[in-house]
């Protein structure tokens, strides 16, 4: 078997901790790269307010969890400004699939990275993030007002919590093994 | 262009040669596999005959490692490394593991991540 990378996606919206829940489970401190915008990328209206370095590059965080010998995972989050979609299609294409983290004081601004993961028919779990407080709303509120599928499997997480960390990818995985289709059961 | 705007203050890499011109204009990786989490290796080799940005490249690469931490170490854009890795496989200096977005995901991989997960 070659060496085999493996992704998962953490998205949701800015704000809703990503990178402290790669920060908790990755066994390196977590890295950031760059990637560089054409003007093709972006629209000019984008880039309104935004300063120069800013309008050129789009800075990734990502961590690294080590499988085994042959197999290594990478937590890549999405960029923090939803438009630079371009950059989801590149981290989402292959993934096991997408954690999409959501802050219950902001709904809105994860409504965008779950329309994106349905859309593809990419398995996600969606993390409550608990780093603010208490569960403000049931679980039954929180689908009900994200129209979420029943199928999704809802999780309240702390980002902050490395245990609550692995069992929501443990879910994940759980959620993508389900998912597959017949023919690749074998 | 975007790479005509790199800086070209670099103390390590860049200053000699424009990136643009070490890679022969390329814009695009050739090998279109080639994904931010691919795995790379590099194969045994004499980097000091190599142009700076490419043995920076081969000296991250002692072990397995992604595209994207090699482009987070030497703190490139991963549009550029990608082309720099391409350029290098190419040449057979560099191995790579199985294309990220071309890993069949099924159910023995799947089973392995959750194996790994569950004993970490």
């Amino acid at each position: 078997m070659k060496r085999t990378s493996v992704k998962v996606v953490v998205a949701g919206g800015f704000g809703t901790g990503k990178t402290t829940l790669v920060r908790s489970i990755s066994e390196i401190e977590p890295l950031t790269t760059e990637e560089l915008l054409t003007e093709a990328s972006v629209g000019v209206d984008d880039l309104a307010g935004l300063t120069d370095k800013d309008s050129t590059t789009v800075a990734l965080d990502f961590g690294r969890i080590t499988i085994n010998h042959e197999v290594v995972l990478y937590l890549f989050g999405t960029p923090g400004q939803d438009r630079f979609w371009f950059m989801w299609d590149e981290l989402a294409q292959g993934a096991v699939g997408a954690i999409v983290l959501i802050d219950t004081r902001r709904l809105d601004s994860s409504f965008a990275a779950i329309d994106y993961f349905e859309r593809r028919k990419i398995p996600f779990v969606l993390g409550v993030n608990m780093f603010f407080g208490e569960r403000q709303y049931t679980e039954e509120e929180i689908r009900g007002a994200l129209h979420l599928a029943a199928g999704v499997p809802l999780l309240w997480v702390d980002a902050r919590d490395r245990a609550s960390v692995r069992e929501t990818l443990v879910s994940l995985v759980r959620h993508a093994l389900s998912r597959l289709p017949d023919e690749a059961k074998v | 262009m975007a790479y005509g705007s790199w800086p070209g203050d670099d103390d390590e890499l860049g200053k000699l040669v424009p990136l643009y011109v070490l890679v022969g204009g390329r814009t695009t990786p050739r090998n279109t596999s080639l994904d931010l989490a691919t795995q790379v290796i590099a194969y045994p080799s004499d980097p000091a005959a190599l142009e700076p940005q490419y043995r920076q490249i081969i000296l991250s690469c002692g072990d397995w490692i992604s595209i994207a931490e090699v482009a987070a170490y030497l703190d490139r854009p991963l549009t550029v490394i990608k082309i720099l890795v391409d350029v290098l496989l190419e040449q057979g200096l560099l191995a790579i593991g199985a294309p990220a977005q071309q890993t069949v995901i099924n159910r023995g991989l799947l089973e392995t991540l959750l194996d790994g997960l569950q004993r970490l």
